[in-house]
């Protein structure tokens, strides 16, 4: 049975009157959600009108990214060629125009939204087969040409095209009324302001967009006119929609004509990855929007700059010698990279040598080229050998392992296997494109924050350094009540058994199940119902696309990404032979995910398994897209609140570097004028500061202590949520439903109600700092009388930074940009960055000790290997580092500049769990408070 | 080109980078020399690995596999003009002792810090005393005593050697098997390249030789009995208490905790270091152990935290304008979770002074700085 078919079928309007009741359940649950969606907020009429904007851009192969620019985002990037903006906008007015016309469709103001749902449902596999057969309509001109243009790299900002007109043809062919020369010569279809939104500005000078091509027309044979292209001139005489049919009416018979062209790509702003087959041309939109204008010069340093990426075989066909034929695939083409391109042969021989003599496989070597040390990682998977080579001053050695890891890990999660990944020539401009942003991203970290304030700037790009390598996603700790919320929206939305989602709606096994959900607030993972590995599979693919910083930014109006996705935790077989243990059906995975604003909500379906097979390259589900994006809307309530955490976040108190830093003699009016104490509001003196601090944690332990209300049935979600006031949809769906989605007990509530608890854990997770500041607060007393006598030590917040990992659920906290941002400082930065670079080192012989330790449990009793020269120090749990730093300017001759010495300790804990943590604090603390710390984030966790 | 193969096996592979013939193989295995050889095409494919990167213009410095198994291509300078290649591989082997004595595990670190080993005798005025005027009578400014490889005296002139010679010859001397005196002629990398010099060397005490540095004269047979008995009969006792020093370093009762199993200690203007791991009673871990584990320690420092000494041929990628964050201490648990087991790294770092201790797992992690700045402090005077 085909599955357009079926979905077609599924939804045809003729079924919908099914059950009366449920429909009228359905009727006012959605109603509902329209009004309180439309409440919410103003820039989601989206939302709600027609068919979503997102439809056009899905690929041939069911792939979607799609990224819209919150508004004042848009404005800010181009204000000076407002034009461009419209581009994307003219596309789809042209599509809903044709739509219109061929559908002979109205739309009616009060059109119910699942009937439109219906209609893109159903339209979604007819127009795909339209593209892909013929290119006679417009929009798909742009997809297909673009297929000619794999291979460009830089791509032009003007290109010239050479055409063939007759204006005799056209005196005979000539119609009824005016024609336009543009378009009946050339072939350009270009509407004129007038149809445009922006309408005022209609007139003189106008540029000339292309806006469609005629079917046969001359600029549509040449191949190479794409749509949204500008016409500037024509035979270099400059051309606007003023001026065009003068000069057009000027060619006197058949002849050559040259057009030039404003590249569409090389102005255009939002990217739609979803045009993958010009990933190559449009050298990543989304490279552009991210770094910023700059970002042509930043890409020619980036040319310069030796690096690249290449999977060769090792598998050699003696028969056919073709040059390059060992390469599969490599990326980028320019004179830096040839160099290492052309040396490929000595990591083969490497590769194949060492692993004969030594009986492991090289992961790594460094070479001199033109004096720079390059450093090249290796990943060999059967007869395949993937290597990314970078120079070693932008990229130190252990991140560059992690770097390979990492890379590998998302391709398998978007691709299934690398050899899946480079063996696939459509697949081509796709990887130009990721590794586009791969390179971007690892020569040029700070660049991606531009725009933003110089100290986050600052503090992401030296804490990359280390936090892009932790298999973890940056948490945000909420309370409870949040939290609460949060998880109810995601349960409710991973139930999946309401309105068109619940399969007795249409009486049809659904199309897929929700596995999991992960909410990010700004960049911060803040709710979490996935599985560890997914979670982290999703987070590196979200890192990999930078979306993280984009959502932090509130440079989203909107994103829609769907993708097939090869979770390897779910692929692998089991290794379990009982049948009676789980087994992962031989399903098909489908990621999700679904921005607006600052939030982002990553969603895992299955499809296959409970839901129905999924048959050929499905697009996006416009029902998911929507309920996930109504899960969102409902959010947008909290959004304040959660913003209120990010800022005043519960988290251990920080102090800046630079307090530490003042002489002597300065130091007891430096206390009292203290930031430290200052920063919390409402006081003003040292007294007052620990009742502060005091209550800051009292706060939390009540949370913490407050008895968890059972959350196992439905009905004390509804109560949650009326005791919250924030009683909207779905969660007030009438009694009846909850009794029967309580009756059917469906696998799914288990399997939300399971994840739920994993996550109640994580809020009461406590936090080793707080337990520090339990301990201080037990002596406050005495600190009171110290803060007399000694000034220096004691009393002070004494923690600069901190970053603690936990494996089991793969997560890490940190300090907030805006905790980081309120320390400002001239010392604070480099300490941070300082810190971030130590700490890499230091996980770097973590992991040695890792590898260690999965080699013993591999053979147990076997204790021969631990005398091993190389590995002695093995296994390290803990390692810490003194450093002493002054003020980079000290102009006082007499004096010496003061000196601040600060710790760096990082400690790995492999019992009972997987844990890291890293801190970083001033000299003056006694050390052994430290290993308090380290022993109560110990002691309870478990 | 040095290589560190399976189960601890160290090759050392000299090849004519011009002709790719092997000059000389030494392979060491577990600290002994092994005679398991590279194959031939391994050999073959390493010079054919550093020929085509040569033509393309790029050197390929260094290799790792997963554990950590490290191969290093050091693109030798090459040695001289090689006119005989045959006659350069026989020439090669009167220094396979001097090779083989780095491959294994020696007691020495001089190789790894290049700093000159020494020890501290009790009364080092006496010694350095007798030496200078031995010297002197000898017609030498070049003069020093050695006990097992390591320096006990030695006068100003040869504290003046560069670096590679002055953290050779005391090596050399350690390495030859035990002979009455010596003439022996010798390259100075560092001050004379090209012009042999002689090495004369004259046993004092069993294990306790003698080592002046000189030019054609004066000849082995002009350093008579009595000359050597009227300088050295009367500083017989100190003599005698410097024998045992050669693996302990420091005069016998040197006050130092208990918890120390080993013992770096550097200094880095001088180029000189005292290395130990006997200081206190026989324990766990074993003498070899301890020694490779100071050793790697040292490198890890050195490696990823200290900044290598100014002038040191390795200059480190990494960005000098960040050097306002100077490391001054770090340190390092080792060990499994239980307490009590494993052992404690720490290195500090003091004007021109770094001290390495080797620690048992006893000692409290906080109090592992306060306990090395008191040795550094107890150290000072002695280096």
């Amino acid at each position: 049975m085909a599955s357009p078919v079926s979905c077609g079928s599924r939804h045809s309007p003729d079924e919908l009157p099914g059950d009366p009741s449920s429909q009228e359940d359905e009727d006012c649950d959605y109603e509902d959600r329209v009004s309180y969606s439309g409440s919410y907020s103003s820039e989601s009429s989206d939302y709600d009108d027609v068919e979503p904007e997102w439809l056009d851009s899905v690929q041939k192969n069911g792939e979607l990214f799609y990224l819209e620019l919150s508004e004042g985002e848009e404005e800010s990037l181009l204000p000076e060629t407002p034009t461009v903006n419209h581009v994307r906008f003219s596309e789809n007015e042209i599509i809903i125009e044709e739509d219109d016309y061929k559908e002979g469709k109205k739309y009616e103001p009060k059109l119910k939204r699942f009937t439109k749902i219906l209609k893109s449902k159903s339209l979604l596999p007819k127009r795909h087969n339209k593209k892909s057969s013929n290119g006679s309509e417009p929009v798909s001109i742009l997809k297909h040409q673009s297929n000619q243009k794999t291979g460009v790299v830089v791509q032009q900002r003007y290109k010239d095209v050479n055409i063939y007109v007759n204006p005799k043809k056209l005196t005979v062919t000539k119609a009824k009324e005016q024609l336009k020369l543009l378009e009946v010569l050339v072939g350009i279809i270009h509407q004129t302001k007038w149809s445009w939104k922006k309408s005022g500005k209609q007139g003189s000078g106008e540029r000339l967009v292309v806006h469609g091509l005629l079917p046969g027309g001359s600029a549509m044979k040449s191949g190479q006119i794409l749509i949204g292209d500008v016409l500037v001139a024509v035979n270099d005489v400059d051309v606007t929609s003023e001026n065009i049919e003068r000069v057009l009416s000027c060619i006197p018979g058949p002849m050559q004509v040259k057009l030039t062209f404003e590249n569409a790509y090389a102005v255009k702003k939002e990217t739609t990855q979803p045009r993958q087959k010009k990933a190559q041309s449009n050298t990543n939109d989304l490279v552009k929007l991210l770094w910023g204008e700059e970002v042509e010069g930043i890409q020619q340093n980036i040319l310069n700059t030796p690096h690249i990426v290449m999977y060769l075989t090792l598998q050699l066909d003696s028969e056919t010698s073709k040059e390059e034929q060992e390469i599969l695939y490599h990326c980028p083409v320019s004179d830096a990279s040839q160099k290492l391109k052309s040396v490929r042969g000595i990591f083969l021989t490497l590769c194949d040598m060492l692993e004969n003599v030594t009986g492991t496989q090289v992961t790594s070597s460094s070479l001199l080229l033109n004096g720079k040390q390059i450093h090249v990682a290796y990943w060999k998977e059967s007869d395949k050998l993937l290597l990314i080579g970078l120079p070693a001053e932008k990229v130190p050695l252990p991140q560059l392992r992690n770097m390979i890891e990492d890379v590998v890990q998302t391709l398998k999660f978007m691709y299934g296997s690398l050899d899946s990944a480079f063996c696939q020539v459509e697949n081509v401009p796709r990887l130009d494109h990721f590794f586009n942003l791969f390179f971007q991203r690892a020569l040029h970290p700070a660049k991606l924050h531009s725009g933003t304030s110089l100290s986050a700037q600052q503090y992401d790009a030296s804490s990359a350094v280390l936090l892009d390598g932790l298999p973890g996603v940056r948490w945000l700790t909420l309370p409870r009540e949040i939290k609460m919320e949060l998880d109810t929206a995601l349960s409710d939305l991973e139930a999946a058994d309401f309105a068109e989602l619940s399969e007795d709606y249409y009486d049809m096994r659904r199309l897929y199940t929700i596995l999991g959900s992960s909410l990010f607030y700004k960049g911060y993972l803040i709710c979490s119902h996935l599985p560890k590995d997914d979670l982290i599979d999703i987070a590196i693919y979200c890192r990999h696309y930078c979306l993280l910083p984009l959502a932090a930014k509130q440079r989203i109006g909107q994103l829609v990404i769907w993708r097939e996705v090869f979770p390897q935790h779910h692929l692998q077989p089991s290794t379990d032979s009982n049948t009676e243990v789980f087994q992962e059906p031989e399903g098909r995975y489908f990621l999700l995910i679904v921005g607006l604003k600052h939030y982002m909500l990553c969603v895992l379906l299955e499809s296959g398994g409970c839901a129905s097979k999924a048959i050929g390259n499905p697009g996006p589900d416009c029902i998911y897209v929507d309920q996930v994006k109504t899960t969102l809307h409902q959010l947008g309530g909290i959004d304040c609140r959660i913003s209120e955490q990010l800022t005043a976040s519960p988290s251990p108190c920080l102090s800046c570097a630079d307090w530490f830093l003042t002489g002597s003699h300065e130091k007891l009016d430096s206390l009292t004028t203290s930031p430290i104490l200052s920063r919390l509001p409402g006081t003003s003196k040292v007294a007052t500061s620990p009742t502060c601090r005091r209550i800051l944690f009292g706060d939390y332990s009540l949370k913490a202590c407050k008895p968890s209300p059972s959350r196992s049935s439905g009905g004390s979600d509804n109560g949650c949520e009326s005791r919250e006031g924030i009683g909207l949809s779905p969660h007030t769906t009438p009694d009846a439903i909850w009794k029967q989605r309580e009756s059917q007990g469906s696998e799914a509530s288990e399997e939300s109600g399971a994840l739920l608890k994993v996550t109640k854990k994580k809020v009461s997770l406590p936090n080793p700092f707080h337990l520090g500041n339990l301990k201080k607060n037990l002596s406050e007393k005495d600190l009171e009388i110290y803060n007399t006598m000694k000034l220096t030590s004691g009393p002070e917040n004494t923690l600069f930074h901190y970053v603690a990992l936990e494996t089991v659920q793969g997560i890490f906290i940190t300090p907030t940009y805006e905790e980081v941002a309120q320390l400002s400082g001239s010392i604070h930065p480099q300490l941070i960055k300082n810190f971030h670079q130590c700490c890499l080192s230091i996980r770097a012989i973590f992991q040695q000790t890792l590898v260690e330790e999965k080699k013993k449990a591999l053979n147990r009793g076997d204790h021969s290997g631990s005398t091993n020269s190389v590995s002695s120090l093995n296994p390290v749990k803990e390692h810490g580092v003194l450093f002493e730093c002054s003020p980079e300017k000290w102009t006082d001759q007499r004096k010496a500049p003061p000196v601040m010495a600060y710790w760096v300790v990082g400690r790995l804990f492999l019992h009972p769990k997987l844990q890291e943590l890293y801190v970083c604090f001033h000299d003056s603390v006694t050390e052994i408070a430290v290993e308090m710390a380290f022993k109560l984030f110990f002691g309870l966790t478990v | 080109m040095g290589e560190e193969g399976t189960e601890g096996t160290v090759h050392l592979l000299c090849l004519a980078a011009s002709s790719g013939v092997p000059l000389f193989c030494r392979s060491c295995r577990g600290g002994a020399p092994a005679r398991q050889q590279l194959p031939f095409s391994v050999i073959g494919s390493l010079n054919g690995v550093h020929m085509f990167g040569q033509n393309l213009e790029v050197q390929l410095s260094s290799a790792r596999t997963e554990d950590t198994t490290v191969v290093l291509l050091v693109g030798l300078e090459e040695l001289t003009n090689i006119r005989n290649v045959e006659r350069l591989k026989k020439e090669l082997r009167a220094s396979y002792r001097l090779i083989d004595s780095f491959l294994g595990d020696s007691e020495l670190i001089g190789d790894l810090t290049q700093c000159v080993d020494c020890v501290v005798p009790p009364e080092g005025s006496l010694l350095q005393e007798a030496l200078s005027g031995f010297a002197e009578a000898a017609g030498t400014a070049f003069g020093s005593l050695v006990v097992s490889g390591r320096v006990v005296a030695a006068t100003e002139s040869w504290w003046r050697l560069g670096t590679p010679e002055a953290v050779l010859l005391p090596w050399l001397v350690g390495s030859l098997p035990p002979q009455a005196a010596r003439d022996y002629p010798v390259y100075l990398p560092h001050g004379s390249p090209t012009v042999p010099h002689r090495l004369l060397t004259l046993t004092l005490l069993p294990g306790l030789e003698l080592c002046l540095l000189c030019g054609p004269r004066p000849s082995l047979s002009q350093l008579d009995p009595q000359l050597l008995d009227r300088w050295w009969q009367p500083v017989l006792d100190p003599l005698r208490a410097c024998v045992p020093l050669g693996s302990r370093a420091l005069p016998a009762g040197f006050p130092l905790h208990t918890d120390i199993l080993g013992l770096l200690l550097l200094h880095l203007e001088l180029k000189r270091c005292l290395f130990t791991v006997e200081p206190s009673g026989v324990q766990e871990p074993s003498p070899e152990h301890r020694r490779r584990l100071l050793r790697s320690f040292y490198t890890l420092v050195t490696a990823t935290h200290f900044p290598p000494e100014p002038g040191s041929a390795e200059d480190k990628v990494e960005e000098v304008a960040q050097r306002t964050q100077v490391p001054r201490a770090c340190y390092l648990v080792s060990g499994p979770e239980e307490p009590g087991m494993g052992w404690r790294l720490v290195a500090v770092q003091a004007g021109p002074r770094r001290l390495l201790l080797l620690l048992s797992a006893q000692s409290p992690t906080h109090a592992l700085r306060g306990l090395a700045t008191h040795t550094l402090q107890a150290l000072s005077p002695l280096l």
